[in-house]
């Protein structure tokens, strides 16, 4: 229950150099002490536990620094978060200080760090050990329950005659790769529809996200390497993600890992599909008949502030009928999809997916539309008991576009369905 | 002195049984993180005030086996709801068991018909009325913590409503409760008996005798609150004055403007507005002649709010006032709950930026008194600024302060940063010290040094036998009938006096 008092000399000043580095940020919140974040926070709003606010994430450095706490007291708490975002921007620091003072309460930086620093201390969590683990032996995330291999990385796209390398590459999530092919697929013959030049990798690493936001730095790193390696061997310039998890992982993780000599564009497919559409170079003529509402992924709405475009490509669906919650309104939801959650306590991402499945359902709508293949897993698995199809943008697109993708939504495992 | 024992195993185990395994915390982050609130604190002796333990029950039954439980075993007891108080009613002075109610936020039944609905005392105004706004009613409870603060703390400080001149206050607006007493039996408490009754003469108004009770009198475990409909209309206006008299002058005609749908009326002072303006996003207008300014809103429905809203403008421009434009005014409404203390703003004499506290000292003052009381604080904090080098002084707010009828007296406070990180036993005295003298004004001038924060730990709690004179021995009989052995968030408001005891807590 209690762990013994900090010692520096036994863990080399780890937890003194982690106090050091952010012990004024963590006193911004704990100075400020409004909690406004607490009901927004995905992760609170289920468990209803004090110690999984963002405002005891901060509190906790300040009484580490008084030397009332150490990692080890705190490092199951931080498990409890999916890095979603919102406690940063429902924060008054953020919000009425941000322009001048150049202020952005940074939660999920204060996360990621706090578990990185319970791995260097040995502190790990064994299905997070385990996922890394995998990850890095297979160069993939074990999303399936058959083995993922470097072999099959670029199997859901058999048949679609994608070249390797060139200027302009697609990045395929490893959920999208493997799990829900359908995505991938959609996303591929869209690009291809539209005339966009595009390629594959050489041979694509998982982004290292997933490790990173679990605190295995060392790991995340060794995947990031490569994958820019791979870039940087046929001249690529423009990255296309489609995944919103990807998308941070290359504009803030891999920015940090590579200085000012990355210099690589990084574009998510729904801000790319929109100007499409926007062009005309993609025309949308089958009608979808459905009545739907639409999921904002956090790390695209409430990290990066993209929700126009995939409302943009919405609307032009012809035949849909487009229920909306504005963006703001859905600071407080999520699916319970990231930040390792579903890995260690996939209760809590089920009952998360459960209410915004329920706040679907209260607009009388059949489908959920979501942008992001992550949140498309706990999520279906909450339509399924709630009678509401889970679909992610770019089939719809596909499906709108007169294509026929094929690939699997995700339950019978990864290349049943995709043509010979 | 503790008069109380240290739980064991044994007391453990019955927890558990009661709780469940996953009701009961014990770890350290868990305990450490329930020991403060946005209170200034200090955080060099957080050490001394942590719980044994931490409980998180989900039903009434649940509770008041906690309380039977702590009250056979002398251990104190601390009800904790949000966590966002003002005046530290949820720090456990005495350690024991933290009853943290936030699994209780369910909405148990909306009732359309009479208009009331029945809530736990974990749930959280801003959730209710997200849910609320599908049946086209609100519950209008809206302090400044309005997206973080619960229920149960409202009723636990009696807690005041920016909008309270149209809807009335947390005592107005919670028409009955659930209160687990401190020796552990449940009862309903409202004017008189029946759940959803507004107004009774039966027996004692005991609803207004746990209403504020800051914990010492059990805790609350079920609420049954007002509806009204949602205001068709709402309508902002900011007025500008060049001086802080001229200000007073116009909130006095605006507040007694008779206008039903007066939510109310807010005066900031020139001191608030320097420090408003101390970053580029402030939105008041830099001309000097900009001294002071003045806040109404108006809620109701549309046949109201317009020819009010022409009433409004009318007598604040009459009143000496000068419309601020629309965007001000409504978007710094629509922000009133986020925008008026942030740390990032504190500054040191020297003009270095430093991340302070938030401490907002609050009293009630008649309209008259206004002036006078705005002066004398002002001095008290420039003072002790000066002394102790980490206190800086953000400005007055005077907000009417009646329900229903906004005028005559208002809730006064005072924002003072607070460099918390240099807290220490030199300083802490200096800071009580300022804050008692703060609060004795208010007594000078006739008012209540605590309007809706409560006057629960040193600097104020001393004062409230001298603001309630004979009525102090009332409260320290009722307080020893209730809870014979003194297990109620012991140490708070001079209660262990009842107990003949006599210590100071922060010394």
């Amino acid at each position: 229950m209690t762990a013994p008092p900090y010692d520096p000399a036994a863990d080399g000043g780890l937890q003194e150099q982690f106090v050091e580095q952010w012990r004024d940020s963590a006193y911004g919140c704990f100075s400020s002490g409004h909690k406004f974040c607490r009901e927004v926070c995905p992760v609170m709003q289920v468990t209803r536990n004090e110690n999984h606010t963002p405002t005891a994430f901060h509190a906790n450095i300040v009484a580490m620094e008084q030397g009332n706490l150490t990692v080890a007291d705190v490092a199951d708490d931080y498990v409890h978060c999916t890095q979603c975002g919102a406690c940063e921007l429902r924060c008054p620091n953020t919000l009425f200080t941000g322009d001048f003072y150049r202020n952005r309460t940074q939660t999920v930086k204060v996360v990621k760090a706090m578990r990185a620093l319970a791995i260097q201390s040995g502190i790990e969590q064994p299905n997070w050990k385990r996922w890394v683990e995998a990850t890095i032996d297979a160069k993939s995330e074990p999303v399936l329950d058959v083995p993922v291999s470097q072999e099959n990385v670029a199997r859901w796209s058999e048949g679609l005659g994608l070249p390797i390398g060139g200027e302009t590459i697609l990045f395929v999530d490893c959920e999208a790769a493997f799990y829900r092919t359908s995505v991938s697929r959609s996303t591929a013959q869209l690009l291809q529809m539209a005339g966009v030049e595009f390629g594959l990798m050489r041979e694509q690493w998982c982004c290292g996200g997933p490790a990173a936001e679990m605190g295995y730095t060392d790991a995340a790193r060794q995947l990031a390497d490569h994958n820019v390696a791979d870039w940087r061997s046929y001249g690529a310039k423009r990255i296309i993600t489609l995944d919103p998890h990807d998308y941070i992982s290359f504009t803030e993780d891999y920015v940090e890992y590579f200085g000012p000599d990355y210099e690589f564009e990084i574009v998510h497919i729904t801000e790319l599909v929109a100007e499409l559409i926007r062009d005309g170079a993609l025309t949308l003529t089958q009608p979808i008949e459905r009545v739907v509402t639409y999921h904002d992924p956090c790390r695209l709405n409430k990290r990066k502030g993209i929700h126009a475009s995939p409302r943009e490509i919405l609307r032009a669906i012809p035949g849909l009928e487009f229920r909306d919650v504005d963006h703001v309104t859905q600071w407080s939801y999520c699916s319970g999809g990231g930040g390792g959650l579903p890995i260690e306590k996939p209760e809590i991402t089920a009952e998360i997916s459960r209410r915004r499945l329920a706040r679907a359902k209260e607009l009388e709508v059949d489908t959920l539309v979501s942008a992001c293949v992550w949140s498309e897993r706990p999520l279906a698995a909450a339509g399924d008991e709630q009678g509401i199809d889970v679909r992610d943008l770019m089939e719809l697109v596909a499906e709108s576009a007169g294509l026929d993708p094929r690939g699997v939504h995700g339950a019978a495992g990864p290349q049943q369905e995709v043509p010979a | 002195m503790n008069t109380f024992v240290a739980i064991g195993d044994t007391v453990v185990d019955e927890l558990r049984a009661i709780l469940g395994d996953e009701g009961v915390l014990i770890g350290k982050a868990a305990r450490y993180n329930r020991t403060r609130v946005p209170a200034p604190f200090p955080v060099h002796r957080w050490a001394e005030y942590v719980p044994d333990l931490v409980v998180l029950p989900r039903t009434a039954e649940q509770v008041s086996e906690v309380v039977k439980l702590a009250n056979r075993e002398r251990i104190p007891v601390v009800p904790r709801a949000g966590g966002t108080g003002l005046n530290d009613g949820a720090l456990p002075l005495k350690r024991g068991i933290v009853v943290d109610i936030k699994r209780m936020n369910q909405i148990k039944e909306v009732d359309l018909v009479d208009r009331t609905v029945t809530v736990g005392p974990g749930i959280n105004m801003l959730k209710l009325n997200e849910e609320l706004r599908k049946h086209n009613v609100m519950f209008p409870d809206d302090p400044a913590s309005y997206p973080c603060s619960l229920v149960g703390g409202r009723i636990g400080t009696s807690g005041w409503s920016l909008i309270g001149g149209r809807y009335g206050h947390t005592r107005d607006l919670v028409i009955s409760f659930q209160i687990v007493l401190p020796t552990g039996e449940i009862i309903e408490v409202g004017d008189g008996g029946g759940r959803k009754i507004r107004k009774s003469s039966s027996g004692f108004q005991l609803k207004h005798l746990f209403m504020g009770h800051q914990g010492t009198l059990g805790i609350v475990t079920e609420a049954t609150l007002e509806l009204v409909p949602r205001p068709e209309m709402e309508f902002a206006a900011f007025f500008h004055y060049p001086s802080y008299t001229a200000a007073w002058e116009s909130t006095g005609a605006l507040a007694k403007s008779g206008l039903a749908s007066l939510g109310g009326v807010v005066l900031f002072d020139e001191y608030k507005l320097r420090y408003l303006r101390r970053d580029d996003e402030a939105y008041i207008p830099r001309p000097d002649h900009v001294r002071a300014v003045v806040a109404t809103a108006l809620y109701g429905t549309r046949d109201e709010v317009e020819p009010a809203a022409r009433r409004i403008m009318r007598i604040g421009r009459e009143s000496g006032g000068t419309y601020l434009g629309d965007e001000i005014s409504s978007g710094d409404w629509a922000s009133r709950h986020d925008r008026y203390a942030t740390p990032l703003h504190g500054r040191l004499d020297t003009g270095e930026v430093v991340p302070m506290s938030w401490h907002c000292e609050d009293a009630s003052i008649n309209y008259s008194q206004l002036p006078a009381v705005m002066e004398k604080w002002h001095a008290i904090t420039a003072r002790y600024a000066e002394k102790t080098g980490i206190l800086d002084d953000w400005g007055m707010f005077a907000y009417t302060n009646g329900a229903y009828k906004p005028w005559g007296d208002y809730l006064t406070e005072i924002d003072i940063g607070i460099w918390e990180q240099k807290l220490s036993d030199d300083n802490w005295p200096d800071w009580v010290a300022c804050k008692r003298e703060i609060a004795q004004v208010a007594l000078d001038h006739g008012g209540s040094i605590t309007a809706c924060h409560g006057a629960t730990r040193e600097g104020d709690a001393e004062l409230i036998p001298v603001e309630m004179g004979g009525g102090f021995d009332v409260m320290l009989k009722i307080k020893a009938a209730l809870d014979p052995n003194n297990i109620m968030n012991p140490g708070k408001y001079e209660l262990d006096r009842a107990y003949g005891l006599d210590e100071k807590v922060f010394r």
